[in-house]
């Protein structure tokens, strides 16, 4: 991210003194929409703790005071998916839990992400049954898989480096302006 | 229980033969609980559906035995069995002495395909009420009487009983709505002793409008 200093205004002869001339750094910054927005979006995300299984367990200790998994920004844990914008599943899932898990994705206010932690949630595991979704990507769109039976929290950590790498990427004001362009050329034809 | 420990003495299979004589032996086949017959504590029997009850009934209530404690409830498929001849399936009950704690009855009803009903023990036991339901649910046996035959570990929109040997084991169905079991809730309250006014149908479009919490 470009964060570009832009040199103070030259206080007018005659004009009030601004407070920010003289020997004080300049308040302004010039950078793209895109680039604040990513930045703000990558370091807040608030997960959704969807746990069914053990990969759940390990979680709680990334929570913890040894792993911290808030100092990358994914500080507040919520419990409700309206108010989340990142979802962590974490176990095996179900058909008959299929429909819950597509209804919270549902709930969430986009922009969202999902990670996927550990093997059964991203392909079912070991559980080759009539009752086991082989994958949550067949229900929801998935955004990092983390492999591991379960993963351990470092493989987490490694999860939301590489999902803020992959939100920084991302171009809000880019797929608008993508988006209006479509809509005029649909127009003009 | 323990006055039961003060004045007998545990059963053994051989006891348990000699004395059910009478009583119990025109019920049932008395068979060996394991393979090489050389179990000395528990004791295995084939009954006939008709005769489950009483039999059950004779089990729990004769204090020499005195088997208060049903542990589980288990069906078998039979299908592609080797060397097995008869009925298709087979519902197995086992029971736990509290009174003589290392005693354990197996008490087998087998069940055709044709006719796959079996008596309810719901009544003597309460536990039997959920493990009935879970044998209903995988093997589709019915059992006759039972106060609320539904689903137990399965979706209410599953097809099919999924633990017989000729359900595809990797057959997925997809289901489309979670369960609220709203029904269940107010059945449980109602035994409870809280009157429900209004039973809310279940499935409705109103239901799933509350639950996707479009409606306030």
């Amino acid at each position: 991210m470009n964060f570009e200093a832009t040199p103070a205004p030259i206080p007018q002869e005659g004009s009030s003194p601004s407070p920010y001339s003289g020997s004080s750094p300049s308040p302004y910054l010039t950078t793209s929409i895109d680039a604040v927005i990513n930045w703000g979006r990558s370091n807040s995300l608030w997960p959704f703790p969807f746990g069914t299984a053990c990969c759940a367990i390990e979680f709680m200790s990334l929570m913890s005071a040894r792993y911290d998994f808030a100092r990358f920004g994914t500080e507040f844990m919520r419990f409700t998916p309206r108010q989340s914008d990142l979802l962590l599943i974490m176990g095996t899932v179900t058909y008959k839990q299929a429909p819950i898990l597509r209804r919270i994705y549902e709930q969430m206010a986009a922009p969202r992400w999902v990670i996927s932690a550990g093997a059964c949630a991203s392909s079912g595991g070991f559980y080759d049954a009539y009752c086991t979704v082989p994958g949550i990507d067949h229900i929801i769109p998935v955004d990092v898989y983390i492999a591991g039976c379960p993963p351990r929290p470092e493989a987490y950590i490694d999860a939301a480096r590489i999902l803020q790498e992959k939100i920084k990427d991302e171009g809000f004001m880019r797929d608008r302006i993508q988006k209006l362009r479509d809509r005029g050329e649909d127009l003009n034809a | 229980m323990s006055q039961y420990a003060k004045q007998l003495t545990p059963a053994s299979a051989a006891d348990f033969a000699a004395a059910s004589r009478n009583t119990f032996e025109h019920l049932c086949a008395i068979v060996p609980a394991t393979r090489d017959g050389q179990e000395t504590i528990a004791t295995a029997a084939i009954v006939a559906a008709s005769d489950l009850r009483k039999a059950v009934l004779f089990l729990r209530d004769t204090p020499e035995f005195a088997y208060d404690m049903l542990i589980d409830i288990v069906g078998i498929d039979y299908l592609h069995y080797e060397g097995h001849k008869g009925s298709r399936f087979a519902v197995v009950y086992l029971f736990k002495s509290i009174a003589f704690a290392a005693h354990r009855f197996q008490l087998k009803v087998l069940v055709d395909e044709e006719h796959l009903n079996v008596p309810t023990i719901a009544d003597l036991y309460q536990i039997a009420n959920w493990q009935e339901r879970e044998v209903y649910d995988q093997f589709g046996i019915h059992f006759e009487g039972h106060p609320n035959q539904k689903r137990l570990l399965n979706h209410f929109e599953f097809v099919g009983h999924p633990l017989r040997k000729d359900y595809p084991a990797q057959k997925r169905q997809w289901l489309s709505t979670n369960d609220p079991m709203i029904d269940q809730l107010e059945l449980r309250l109602k035994e409870n002793g809280i009157d429900v006014l209004d039973p809310m149908p279940l499935n409705t479009p109103a239901v799933e409008d509350l639950i996707k919490g479009d409606r306030l």
